[in-house]
């Protein structure tokens, strides 16, 4: 492994990127556990919350190898400005069309995600990416059938579908915020680029939508949640994490 | 009324404890499929259960996290269960003299006492 | 997780075996004595049917209420480890639920009904789970020794004559195993943690021993009700007897970490080698079972809330070329 000094900031700032949305957004998805629509849509659903939040205790891993403190304090003790997280995973869990709309958004860019990283110069990274292929592969799966039956199933799945569509949409663009170190990350073969990872992904699910008879709006149209990946949250991520950290912060050196 | 739940869920999803169930309907449910399992590859599928699902598709996702979450497997297969053809267990005498067909029982072939008597005989 | 299915001692023994055709029923019973398994369309009386569909969906809807106790720290779980856990745990009962509700199905009652019945307050759960779990140790106490409790019932169950829920109950108990470990391992952190985690485990500890013993259900004196429901498999051990096999595995264990059980009466009888305590109050228990818990109200809407919520999903996909059948399990 050849990477510069400069490459190893910028591995950082893009492992913290990853790690925060799989953390927050399986925090997010995990709420469903006991109260989904129906007992094995819940139980599936868990999982994948599950799987998210496991992934991004392996991100925290690697990043703790790299110098920074263990993953329990990573996750539970920064604040939101701390966080690089988008918008899109931040959001409170809404109706079960939210949520199933952003697991669809959110999934198929992390399969393209980490198929990208697979072939990642940072092998810790790429280690990471190989072994995860397969939850990653029945999370989009599970998306992408979902979304295909629910689209045009009935007049109400559809209003409900378009509708959480377009309220995702934005956000999901801000997945792909760029980040400061883009072009470090691409010269040393680490990772190919927000750009490059959004167009394959908007190439990817525009015909499933289409197909299950959504209508994706026209991307000029429409301004990215951005911000989220330098520290600038929505009001919903702070509540959260005090939520998520108050039994922790009880006593932040005791064991649990 | 208002319900104040320890679970910071329940508050957030404002749940009106008065408001009246409406039942679910007659059949406002999905169809079942059966669900077999293959651990490793080389051996047989086994029914592991049931799941309730609008299609064969989901059956799968469904399936695949309902008894496939732990453990190992390699394969997953869903039948609907209204296409299952089953014996009755009231038949279940037409197994019953399976295991006597004396025939078919390879402990039944006992040829050693005559290949030694057969010797005995080619010596004298 | 499950305690026992609560037969109402008030209710008048049902007519067990009366209109029943005596030769089948000889045959029944002949095959259950054999330690042979009866199957969801095999010939069975109807009070078997019936006291197993109670008994089975009372399991079941204990498992998928008694997700929203633990669920209530799902949010909070202090790091990756018991966050992990804690959901794939709560994730487990939900799986639990869908099992049960399986196994009943192959009796002839369909799951929605089953859960109109829940709903309505017409059938019952698991009465421990309309207790709230107010701190993060209420969760670990509920994953021991609710855990532990569910399992004594529930290896004693597996043993019962319905194939279905035979079989469902073997794959629960093997889960069940992972809750308890997780529960004890919990419960240990706690208690041998900061004096601050200490307390809150004692503190949970002490709320939850009442619920407890009241799990098993009271003791149930033996009428030609149980005696039947015994010969026939469906009741597998009684009441108090689960009662002190529980007692017996698990106070040795809270013991010898410290804690204190809110019971000056509970010791083992050395001559007797059963297990004293304090009578339970079963007048609060059967408040509790008749919809005046610290709980109730709440278990009940949420779960309401929820059906009501995922309709929409159901709905949309239903069709009328796939129409619903029992299904084999």
């Amino acid at each position: 492994m050849n990477i510069s000094e400069k490459g190893f900031f910028a591995i950082k700032e893009m492992l913290y990127k990853i790690a925060d949305d799989q953390l927050i957004l399986g925090h997010r998805n995990s709420e469903w556990t006991g109260l989904g629509p129906v007992l094995e849509e819940d139980i599936a659903f868990s999982s994948m919350a599950q799987d998210k939040i496991g992934h991004s205790l392996a991100m925290y891993e690697i990043l703790s190898q790299m110098g920074e403190s263990d993953p329990d304090t990573i996750a539970f003790m920064r604040n939101d400005d701390q966080f690089h997280c988008c918008h899109l995973v931040e959001y409170p869990i809404g109706e079960y069309e939210f949520s199933l709309m952003r697991h669809f958004f959110f999934d198929m860019a992390e399969a393209i995600r980490f198929e990208m990283l697979a072939n990642s110069t940072f092998e810790p990274l790429a280690m990471v990416a190989r072994k995860i292929k397969g939850e990653i592969k029945y999370h989009t799966m599970h998306a992408q059938i979902w979304i295909n039956q629910l689209g045009a199933a009935t007049e109400e799945s559809n209003l409900r579908m378009q509708k959480a569509l377009n309220e995702t949409f934005p956000l999901a663009l801000g997945i792909f915020e760029p980040g400061t170190h883009e072009e470090i990350l691409a010269e040393e073969g680490i990772f190919e680029g927000e750009k490059a990872l959004q167009d394959k992904w908007l190439q990817l699910v525009t015909p499933i939508l289409e197909k299950a008879g959504l209508q994706v709006p026209s991307i000029s149209s429409i301004t990215p949640s951005y911000g989220g990946r330098f520290g600038s949250h929505t009001p919903h991520l702070q509540p959260m994490l005090e939520e998520m950290t108050e039994v922790f912060r009880i006593d932040p050196s005791a064991e649990w | 009324m208002k319900i104040n739940s320890i679970d910071p869920r329940v508050n957030r999803s404002k749940i009106d404890p008065e408001k009246k169930f409406e039942e679910a309907k007659e059949l406002d449910q999905w169809q079942t499929f059966e669900v077999f399992q293959q651990i490793k590859r080389g051996m047989h599928h086994q029914h592991v259960g049931c799941v309730h699902a609008p299609s064969p598709e989901i059956a799968f996702l469904f399936a695949k996290e309902q008894y496939a979450r732990r453990g190992q497997c390699v394969n997953i297969w869903v039948v609907k269960s209204s296409d299952v053809f089953a014996t009755e267990y009231e038949d279940a005498d037409i197994f019953d003299s399976a295991p006597e067909k004396f025939h078919r029982d390879p402990s039944t072939y006992k040829v050693m006492d005559r290949i030694q008597a057969f010797k005995e005989r080619q010596k004298s | 997780m499950y305690g026992n299915a609560y037969i109402d001692p008030s209710l008048a023994p049902n007519k067990l075996t009366q209109d029943e055709d005596p030769i089948k029923l000889a045959e029944f019973e002949a095959r259950i004595a054999a330690g042979d398994k009866i199957e969801p369309k095999d010939w069975m009386p109807t009070e078997y049917r019936k006291q197993l569909i109670r008994m089975i969906e009372q399991h079941a809807h204990s498992e998928i209420i008694g997700s929203l106790p633990e669920g209530t720290w799902i949010t909070r779980a202090p790091g990756f480890r018991r966050k992990l856990a804690l959901i794939a745990k709560v994730q487990d009962e939900v799986g639990h639920a869908q099992l049960l509700y399986s196994a009943a199905e192959t009796l002839g009652k369909p799951r929605e009904e089953m859960i109109n019945d829940l709903i309505s307050g017409k059938s019952k759960y698991s009465n421990v789970f309309n207790y709230p779990a107010i701190t993060w140790a209420d969760t670990a106490v509920i994953a021991w020794l609710i855990d532990a409790g569910a399992i004594v019932n529930q290896l004693a169950n597996s043993k019962g004559s319905y194939g279905p829920y035979v079989r469902a109950l073997d794959r629960i108990c093997a889960e069940e195993s992972f809750h308890l470990k997780y529960g004890h391992d919990n419960v240990v952190y706690l208690a041998t943690g900061t004096p601050k985690q200490r307390q809150m485990v004692q503190e949970a500890l002490t709320r939850w021993w009442p619920p407890i013993m009241h799990f098993f259900g009271p003791s149930d004196k033996i009428s030609v009700h149980t005696e039947t429901l015994m010969k026939w498999k469906v009741k597998m051990a009684s009441n108090d007897d689960m009662r002190q096999t529980f007692l017996n595995m698990y106070v040795p264990k809270i013991w010898d970490l410290g804690l204190v059980l809110p019971d000056p009466n509970l010791k083992k009888n050395t001559e007797t080698g059963l297990w004293e305590y304090t009578e339970p109050d079963w007048e609060e228990f059967k408040r509790v079972i008749n919809g005046d818990g610290p709980c109730n109200a709440e278990r009940l809407a949420v779960r309401r809330q929820a059906e009501e919520k995922g309709r929409w999903v159901r709905q949309a996909l239903l069709s009328k070329d796939s129409r619903y059948v029992t299904p084999l399990v």
